[in-house]
């Protein structure tokens, strides 16, 4: 069968040299440009699908229009998520967490799904993989099976990467109801989530026990970069 | 947007080192499709996503899963285990990568001709690329046995 396809990475899609590639100058996540946007999407399917009456030959075009970017680089949360200092760290994660909680509610609502539960936790557990992740930071334990109630749908340490991912995913829930601000792109949001917030002190001090652990087995050490971005 | 030089420089070297290491697809025989307002079309993505109480991806993983026509949106999840693209617009808006509404928007439009019952899934940033080719040729064979005429295929 024929096909056509969507390229991010012009320099890899120059590389392998597909029948029919149409390179988009969106950022990575985003291969459809806008999300919410019917018929700038359909635009760049056009583009695409066009491809299979026209090439005659390998070839690689380029979508014309630059995507908005996904928000403002520089931006600051509007929400006042400080937490009592003098608490333990799964007090403060708990308490950030549940600041938090209202505006991941609305989100959700309106959305009517979530992308939390990629550990095995159920959407309304947002506590429980909370206090399992401070748990961890605190012990520096990250190798032994966490236990719970919650059948977690991965081993450790690889669950920690999943835990985290779920918190990550009730933070951006939050930050998504907030009225009339535009939501911050990806790296907007890493240096909010890592430079700011309390979840992103448990991530990191768990990143440095990871390090640590993957000294002795570098399988323990790959988490860490499935856990916190590039860069951080 | 995507251009090497507005990432960070560690990302950026990591993925033009896999540019380098990629092959070259070296295509054989040039397909000329029939019409795509007669063309049934199926969406093949790299974006990790699958219904929530399928296996996740894993470390590693070049196996697929597979996505039906007129899934709900609700009881679909992303276990790729990069942090490093976007996942907001995802949560979002799922057609941002996976544009399954905007193909039965072309179909009721009479601008392709029908969306496969089936589209799939793989988990994509694997260093080694050539791993996928066993999957690869399994998901075409179940392609073409349900008439597919064109795949779709999008990146993350």
């Amino acid at each position: 069968m024929a096909t056509a396809s969507i390229s991010l990475i012009r320099e890899q899609t120059e590389r392998v040299r597909p029948p029919r590639a149409l390179w988009v100058p969106f950022p990575l996540g985003r291969p459809l440009g806008i999300p919410g946007d019917t018929n700038f999407q359909l635009d760049v399917l056009r583009a695409t699908l066009g491809m299979l009456s026209t090439a005659t030959e390998p070839v690689i075009e380029d979508y014309p229009i630059e995507a908005p970017d996904a928000g403002p680089e520089v931006w600051a949360c509007p929400l006042t998520i400080e937490v009592e200092s003098d608490e333990s760290l799964a007090g403060r994660l708990l308490q950030e967490v549940a600041r938090l909680r209202p505006w991941a509610t609305e989100t959700r609502r309106r959305r009517g799904r979530t992308l939390f539960g990629l550990s095995g936790a159920g959407p309304d557990q947002v506590d429980d993989v909370a206090t399992m992740l401070a748990s961890v930071a605190e012990s520096g334990n990250v190798t032994d099976q966490l236990t719970t109630d919650i059948k977690w749908a991965h081993p450790m340490p690889f669950l920690l990467r999943h835990l985290a991912e779920d918190l990550r995913s009730f933070y951006h829930e939050a930050i998504a109801s907030q009225p009339g601000d535009i939501p911050p792109n990806h790296d907007a949001l890493n240096k909010w989530i890592f430079g700011e917030t309390v979840l992103g002190e448990v991530l990191l001090t768990i990143g440095e026990h990871l390090t640590i652990a993957g000294k002795t087995d570098p399988k323990v050490g790959i988490v860490r970069n499935l856990m916190i971005p590039e860069g951080l | 947007m995507v251009r090497l030089s507005d990432l960070h420089p560690n990302e950026a070297e990591h993925l033009r080192a896999r540019a380098d290491a990629m092959p070259e697809l070296k295509c054989e025989q040039w397909l000329t499709p029939r019409p795509l307002a007669e063309s049934t079309v199926a969406l093949v993505s790299t974006c990790g996503m699958h219904r929530r109480d399928d296996p996740p991806f894993t470390l590693g993983a070049v196996d697929y899963r597979m996505i039906p026509r007129g899934v709900d949106w609700a009881d679909i999840i992303i276990s790729h285990l990069s942090t490093n693209f976007d996942r907001s617009g995802l949560a979002d808006d799922p057609n941002v990568a996976m544009p399954l509404d905007r193909l039965e928007d072309l179909a009721a439009n009479d601008e392709i001709g029908a969306v496969s019952k089936w589209h799939y899934t793989f988990m994509g940033g694997h260093p080694q690329p050539q791993m996928f080719e066993e999957a690869g040729q399994e998901v075409g064979r179940h392609l073409a046995s349900d008439g597919v005429d064109v795949a779709l295929l999008v990146p993350i």
